[in-house]
């Protein structure tokens, strides 16, 4: 049965959002991440009460668990391409999808389908805590900055999560794959930026930041949001091609 | 002891744990060699007000090797392969050789006990003469009642690592909250200025042993105790919840 091109990457599309909406771990992943979110959201919320109530951005303070709230992001990228090996799914991924870069790309689109309103909700739900606690002391908040600075979020969360499950793809082991990622937006990232500031430009969680940092933070932004994203997007489009072309290679 | 043994063998054919060797051997050494030559000009000039945690903070951060060790030695035994080749997990072979689920527990726990110190041991030459190269003669002396301390709070964060390892059963949650607890800002450091409470977290009070910042709050003697104290406590509920649980579930 011969079936048109673009009807069979929408098949192809719909059979990978399925296997993403019906694996628990994700569901799991994403609960908890918008719980322990909201929970630093509420103890950083608290703090900048007690510290100086009036001098705090409601925005800043609303993305200040961005930090950790990527860890949720790393862990869904890589849920997503590492749960096609544990058991031996990916042979019947394979037998039916016998085209494994497009079904490997279509992943990573039915991926970002699912992150984008998912990373908005979580993002937008810490605003909005820090909105509703901080309404009264803090300066008042604009609403294009603040949609700017919402879908800067949602971006830099959609392309570290591809860039995940692309690394995921890579090492197909989800130990390592969250061994390598962790130790570097944890532990290699902020001391690289500390002692090497003139790389910051080039990496792609400290570029990426910046399509959501604020001007007004103390630090000077070299990179505009656009010039960022840029950044970010190539390293993205460099690991998904990396995995693609080890993925065509190797025995699945 | 032949338990043991066998529990060593299990844990350096696991291709994971030469990862957390190298890591754990290397990466405090790095993070004291950048530290050490940030910090360079100030230490001459007299003029730095951390000389005490030269050296140490590679310690302090550079816990990564040791909570994969941690956290590999049980994720590694609850592994389900691949249907294909039976999807057997290590845990029910490891289990029917040694009978005693508390036996095994103490096995384990021990051969993860010798490697965290012997690498901790290793981690510590490699930053002490890391510091010395850089620094030369400025380099602070390293007091041998700090080093220990630097061993304890290494073996503890394994040993803790492990014990959540053994009630979560899979690797992926306790390898992230351990590994983003010990980036340079951890969660628990801020849960500090929100309460007081959070100076008795394990890692917070575990600092104290060997870190004399001018924000600690305990003794060294008194966060060890207090590290010990956690380790304890999750040994013990580990080690219940191990012993009453069905090896297949």
């Amino acid at each position: 049965m011969s079936v048109s091109s673009s009807r069979k990457i929408t098949q192809i599309l719909d059979a990978e959002l399925d296997k993403l909406v019906t694996l628990p771990v994700i569901w799991l992943t994403l609960i908890s991440t918008f719980i322990i979110n909201l929970a630093l959201t509420i103890a950083f919320t608290s703090a900048a009460l007690q510290w100086g109530a009036g001098t705090q951005s409601i925005l800043k303070t609303g993305l200040a668990s961005m930090g950790y709230l990527q860890a949720g992001f790393i862990i869904l990228g890589i849920l997503a391409t590492c749960s096609e090996y544990t058991g031996g799914q990916i042979r019947t991924t394979l037998t039916t999808i016998p085209w494994r870069g497009v079904q490997l790309f279509t992943k990573h689109m039915a991926l970002a389908i699912m992150t984008i309103p998912v990373a908005f909700i979580i993002a937008a739900s810490g605003v909005l805590y820090a909105f509703m606690m901080m309404r009264d002391t803090a300066v008042a908040i604009e609403i294009d900055k603040l949609i700017k600075t919402l879908v800067g979020v949602t971006g830099y969360l959609t392309l570290t999560t591809i860039l995940s499950a692309a690394i995921g793809a890579f090492l197909r082991r989800t130990t390592s794959a969250l061994m390598v990622l962790l130790s570097y937006y944890f532990v290699v990232s902020p001391l690289v930026r500390d002692f090497l500031p003139s790389s910051k430009n080039y990496f792609p969680d400290t570029a990426g930041s910046s399509m959501y940092m604020l001007p007004s933070s103390d630090e000077i932004n070299v990179l505009t949001p656009m010039q960022g994203t840029g950044v970010l997007l190539l390293w993205t489009l460099l690991f998904i091609i990396v995995a693609i072309a080890f993925y065509r290679k190797r025995d699945a | 002891m032949r338990a043991f043994n066998a529990e060593l063998s299990k844990l350096f054919s696991l291709p994971g744990i030469w990862l957390a060797f190298l890591i754990g051997a290397f990466a405090p050494a790095i993070i004291a060699t950048l530290d050490s030559m940030a910090e360079k000009e100030d230490i001459i000039a007299g003029a730095s007000t951390r000389l005490s945690e030269v050296g140490y903070i590679g310690l302090g951060l550079g816990v990564q090797g040791i909570i994969i060790l941690g956290v590999l030695a049980v994720s590694s035994e609850y592994l389900t392969e691949s249907s294909e080749s039976g999807g057997g997990n290590q845990i029910t072979t490891s289990l029917t050789v040694i009978s005693s689920r508390f036996h095994f527990l103490l096995a384990k726990a021990g051969a993860v006990t010798v490697i965290s110190v012997f690498l901790s041991i290793v981690a510590i030459i490699t930053t002490v003469s890391a510091t010395n190269l850089i620094l030369g003669e400025y380099a602070p002396a390293f007091e041998a009642s700090k080093l220990i301390g630097a061993v304890c709070y290494w073996t503890f964060t394994a040993l803790l690592a492990f014990g959540i390892t053994i009630l979560t059963k899979s690797g992926i949650i306790p390898l992230a909250v351990l590994m983003i607890n010990s980036s340079v800002v951890t969660v628990s450091y801020l849960l500090t200025k929100v309460t007081k409470l959070a100076f008795y977290l394990p890692d917070m009070a575990g600092l104290d042993m060997f870190m004399f910042t001018s924000d600690r709050f305990h003794t060294p003697f008194t966060g060890g105790l207090i590290m010990f104290a956690w380790v304890a406590v999750l040994f013990i509920v580990a080690a219940i919840v191990f012993h009453r649980r069905d090896v297949a579930s």
